[in-house]
């Protein structure tokens, strides 16, 4: 397998967006591509990450559109859609090309928009990834197989509701430094939890969870340029690796797992990707997780391997997973407070993860990072894809 | 539209698994008889969800996961005032979603 590089990476503004979806799209890609500054140098193929746009955009093959709009032809062109990890295993489908000596270049753009339809219409695109017959008909949506999941987490490790604050609290502030969040406003323990005011500012969405503890419902789109070796030494590119890439599925429905509340498509896509990076978790210096809910960035930060099982909300506790901590996470702000357009977030994750190992997260730069680890969380937890990025020295 | 709802027990291994698998995922077995599912046991979690999808106009749902005599866990509508891990319930069908008018039935759970 050959050696493959990102080598340019970009975005837009998560939020609201009052571009159509295929300029959405666009906007990311040319963001990519312009900091990939590939002069004369073709891109072989385009992979588009999205969930939705046939139901909820009523557009399909967005590929081929994105292709037309960046005047990219002859490309190869195709969308992959994997629920809200459709982001991971769109680069994966990159990745996979070039290291099979099929491609030389490839574009990895991710997209959503789920803000053209209504909030109930948005909620119930995204509950249909679950099981149709075993959970779907009873009402389930994300929220309540995150609310479910977090009731069983908080009691057996004895979580509480101020650790989920403390994950809102340092991710919205992480968010104050990305100027592609979604959500620009600091939050603080008192005003979502502890005053008299927080029952009406942070109302429950799924108990335990509250609305401080969910992504918001965005757009956006993020890219990345994806290249050989070859390619990356004479355009004379950053050296990040895609240095490991690991994936795993579980069960459709929670309630048939053995133990609910183990991770284990995080664990074994994680432990995969390690081992094809050769590194270990402690090796990592930044990491994004995929926080749609903040009791995620919890559980998966242990079963990624990053603490001892029920041990992270002590050491977010002890600030370690801040900017300045031991273990930064979600410095972009994650899903939580940079906005989770499904498509676009695994994606985007890698764009974050790109932008810190080549010293350009102005702002929110995690000092002489060198290797990275991305979590991208597909489904409730049923199909999950981890990245390892590494910056090598030339 | 059934008013009852099966597991499947695998005829080469005896598991009971729902929902449906095409093939056993303990044995890879792939014939199967329905068992209805019906009986008591107990809350292993529940959530109160305000975030709801179409087709329901309550103001929230109250969702959980049972895990039944026997072992089988299923995922229904609750139907108790005082919710609580670990409590009691048993079984009921009733309608658990009506897209469109159409009745779906379900599972739901009431204290035993």
């Amino acid at each position: 397998m050959r050696s493959v590089y990102v080598i340019g990476a970009g975005m837009t503004r998560f939020g609201r967006s009052e571009w159509p979806l295929v300029d959405l799209a666009a906007a990311a890609s040319l963001a990519a591509l312009h900091h990939a500054n590939l002069g004369k140098v073709p891109v072989n193929a385009v992979v588009v990450a999205n969930m939705g746009a046939g139901r909820i955009n009523r557009q399909t093959a967005i590929a081929s559109a994105l292709v037309d709009r960046l005047s990219l032809w002859p490309a190869a062109a195709e969308a992959v859609e994997n629920g809200p990890a459709s982001g991971a295993s769109a680069v994966k489908v990159g990745y996979q090309a070039i290291a099979s000596g099929m491609a030389d270049v490839v574009l990895v753009t991710g997209v959503e928009m789920m803000r053209a339809v209504d909030g109930l219409e948005a909620t119930d695109f995204v509950a249909s990834l679950s099981q149709p017959e075993a959970e779907y008909i009873y009402g389930v949506t994300l929220p309540s197989l995150a609310g479910l999941f977090a009731r069983l987490y908080m009691d057996r490790y004895g979580v509480e509701r101020k650790h989920l604050a403390l994950v809102a609290i340092k991710n919205h502030d992480n968010a104050m430094k990305n100027p592609y969040a979604h959500i620009h406003q600091p939050i603080t323990m008192e005003g979502i939890l502890t005053s008299p005011e927080a029952v009406v500012n942070n109302p429950p969405v799924a108990e335990p969870l509250h609305m401080f503890d969910c992504c918001p419902v965005s757009d956006g789109a993020a890219a990345v340029v994806l290249a050989s070796e070859e390619v990356a030494a004479k355009l004379g590119a950053a050296r990040v690796a895609i240095a490991g890439i690991g994936q795993a599925t579980d069960t459709h429905a929670v309630h048939e797992r053995q133990d609910p509340t183990d991770l284990k498509a995080v664990r074994l896509a994680s432990a995969a990707a390690f081992d094809k990076a050769g590194l270990k978790p402690s090796d990592i210096d930044v990491a994004e997780l995929h926080d749609a809910f903040t009791i995620l960035e919890i559980a998966e930060s242990e079963a990624a391997g990053f603490f001892k099982v029920g041990q992270a909300h002590k050491a977010i506790e002890r600030g370690e997973t801040k900017l300045t901590g031991k273990l930064p996470i979600n410095p972009s702000g994650g899903l939580k407070a940079k906005g989770h357009p499904v498509g676009a977030t695994g994606v985007a994750q890698l764009v974050e993860l790109t932008w810190q190992l080549r010293g350009e997260a102005t702002g929110r730069q995690v000092a002489k990072a060198k290797a990275a680890y991305a979590c991208n969380f597909g489904g409730f937890g049923n199909n999950v894809v981890a990245t390892v990025l590494r910056k090598e020295e030339r | 539209m059934s008013e009852k709802v099966y597991a499947f027990r695998c005829t080469a291994c005896g598991l009971v698994s729902y929902p449906k698998h095409a093939v056993c995922p303990k044995c890879r077995g792939e014939t199967f008889e329905p068992v209805e599912i019906a009986g008591e046991g107990a809350v292993l979690t529940y959530t109160d969800v305000y975030a709801l999808a179409i087709d329901y106009d309550t103001r929230y749902l109250r969702l959980a996961i049972v895990e039944l005599d026997g072992g089988l866990r299923v995922t229904g509508q609750l139907l108790d005032e005082s919710p609580k891990v670990g409590k009691r319930v048993r079984t009921t069908i009733g309608v658990v979603r009506e897209p469109a008018g159409k009745p779906i039935y379900g599972l739901q759970f009431v204290p035993a």
